[in-house]
């Protein structure tokens, strides 16, 4: 890893863990990684390559077997908000209009609720849902509630954010406008993110550093640094840097693989 | 607003079986034999299937005298705290072991166990121990209603998608939070369920409780008195009463749950 004066926000150490069960399953192998303050890092890997285990290890779900994790310095022994987890699954609460939804993390700090409304108006303005605010979430499209699910981890202004293929559902298009949405956010209020997905494209066009992780057991196979400057656009997509990234990325995979070999990655 | 319409679909189906049953009475009526042998002895004057004169006269009757309206209040009554006693006994207590694992192998058997005991069976033993009056009978439409409330509300904890636990537990909510904003609202449509389910169990408890160990004034008496005549049309007006109650409280039951899941999707 680059060497650094500030110490690591989020840190993983050697982290190995395994499923029990009929099926025993190595999901993680001797994986270490780091994030400074405020940096974008991507991780990006095959279906079941122990990405969304990492993070649930991260978000303070699950006790790494082997090794270690830290958030600040001190070690990770429970779920808190000041690692703001968007799981991969919807865990918008359907009960709930989307204000109350983004107030939830508000209400479990015991903010009153004229602060809490302050916050949860400005955050649904920014996502665009200002129209939706009394909204129940079965009336929003999965997109919106992506969107929801984001700005209700936001509303407890975390140092963190653990985001698991919060796109992964949609449709390409409202995909990019997502992660439009998702770069103007970071813009604004800086976090050290980490970024979970099996997209390259959205790896690059999202994250200063790209982590590629191998197959299961999963560990860091590769890092690459996207020096490509912000705010980056629908243009930034067809540069000649990005489109070499990219090509580096699916090398780094080891799955370009001789003329007619589908990546399973995609 | 979808509740409004089946209700309205319900009338008029009950409506159309009603008519069909006036019809056949009045081709029946004074073709169908009327004295019958029960058992010991002739009884004249038995109107097997009662015209709407003699429902209506009847009818009147019964109200005129008050004894319908107050049979309806005292098995009313009965109902309504045997429901409120066995349901807040029975979510509670399911509540407590969907939320703790340990407790279910303690209350799991004891439900199975009385899940299919009859109610009926309890009451022998309820008026022993109970005594004749109202306790009896309420605390025994109180354990039937408690036995089923128990099952929604513990299924319906066990239920609620882990994903909202951790959700939650990771936007910082501490357990009471997340029982009172993740797991009850969840839990809500389970338990509503079974609390609907036990209402009209609670109907078909009382009405036979009542005919075993009649008293008055009571709707399980006016069926068991109806019996003893026997008079046709005050067992029918008897069963068309309970028929309405049980149909009274379940739409109100089915209201009360659209209002409380009403962030749900529901089909049409």
């Amino acid at each position: 890893m680059t060497a650094s004066a500030s110490p690591p926000v989020l840190e993983a150490v050697d982290v190995s863990y395994a499923y029990s069960g009929p099926t025993p399953t190595q999901a993680l192998e001797g994986l270490s990684l780091e994030l400074k303050e405020n940096e974008f890092v991507a991780l990006l890997g095959p279906v079941g390559c122990g990405k969304t285990t990492l993070l649930r290890i991260f978000a303070g779900f699950l006790r790494p077997a082997k090794g270690s994790v830290r958030c600040g310095g001190a070690s990770i022994d429970g779920p808190g908000s000041q690692r703001g987890y968007v799981l991969q699954e919807e865990a918008i609460f359907p009960w709930m209009t989307v204000r109350k939804n983004v107030e939830f993390g508000l209400l479990a700090k015991r903010l009153e609720a004229s602060e809490r409304r302050k916050v949860s108006e400005e955050l649904i303005g920014f996502i665009g849902l200002a129209a939706f605010e009394g909204a129940y979430p079965r009336e929003l499209s999965t997109g919106m509630s992506k969107m929801v699910e984001v700005a209700r981890v936001l509303a407890t202004d975390p140092s963190i954010l653990l985001l698991d293929e919060p796109f992964g559902a949609l449709d390409a298009q409202t995909r990019q406008r997502m992660q439009d949405a998702l770069a103007r956010l970071w813009a604004q209020r800086r976090k050290t993110v980490l970024f979970v997905t099996h997209d390259a494209e959205e790896a690059l066009y999202l994250a200063d550093r790209v982590l590629v992780l191998s197959p299961r057991p999963g560990r860091v196979k590769a890092t690459l640094v996207v020096d490509i400057p912000r705010p980056r656009s629908f243009e930034t997509r067809f540069s000649g840097d990005f489109l070499a990234l990219k090509r580096r990325i699916w090398e780094a995979t080891g799955l370009q693989g001789p003329h007619g070999t589908e990546p399973t990655t995609a | 607003m979808m509740t409004w319409v089946r209700a309205r679909r319900a009338v008029i189906a009950l409506g159309a079986i009603a008519a069909l049953y006036m019809l056949a009475a009045q081709i029946g009526h004074g073709r169908l034999p009327d004295r019958i042998w029960m058992g010991a002895h002739y009884v004249d004057n038995v109107q097997l299937l009662p015209t709407w004169r003699s429902l209506v006269e009847e009818g009147t009757f019964l109200l005129e005298s008050k004894i319908l309206v107050e049979s309806i209040a005292v098995s009313t009554r009965r109902v309504v705290l045997g429901l409120l006693v066995g349901s807040v006994a029975g979510i509670l207590l399911g509540l407590l072991t969907g939320l703790a694992t340990r407790l279910e192998s303690l209350a799991d058997p004891w439900v199975t166990f009385f899940r299919f005991t009859p109610a009926l069976a309890l009451l022998p033993l309820y008026v022993v121990w109970f005594g004749y009056g109202e306790s009896s009978k309420v605390l025994l439409i109180a354990t039937n209603v408690a036995v089923i409330t128990f099952l929604g509300a513990h299924h319906g904890v066990r239920g609620v998608p882990r994903v909202y636990l951790d959700a939650a537990a990771s936007l910082g909510a501490d357990g009471w939070l997340r029982f009172r904003r993740v797991i009850l609202p969840a839990a809500f449509s389970s338990i509503f369920a079974s609390v609907r389910v036990a209402a009209g169990l609670a109907w078909v408890t009382i009405v036979v409780a009542e005919l075993i160990n009649p008293q008055m004034p009571s709707l399980g008496y006016l069926l068991a008195l109806a019996g003893a005549y026997p008079r046709v049309p005050t067992m029918l007006i008897g069963l068309a009463t309970v028929g309405a109650l049980v149909f009274v409280f379940d739409l109100l039951g089915l209201l009360l749950h659209a209002w409380g899941t009403r962030w749900m999707e529901r089909a049409a």
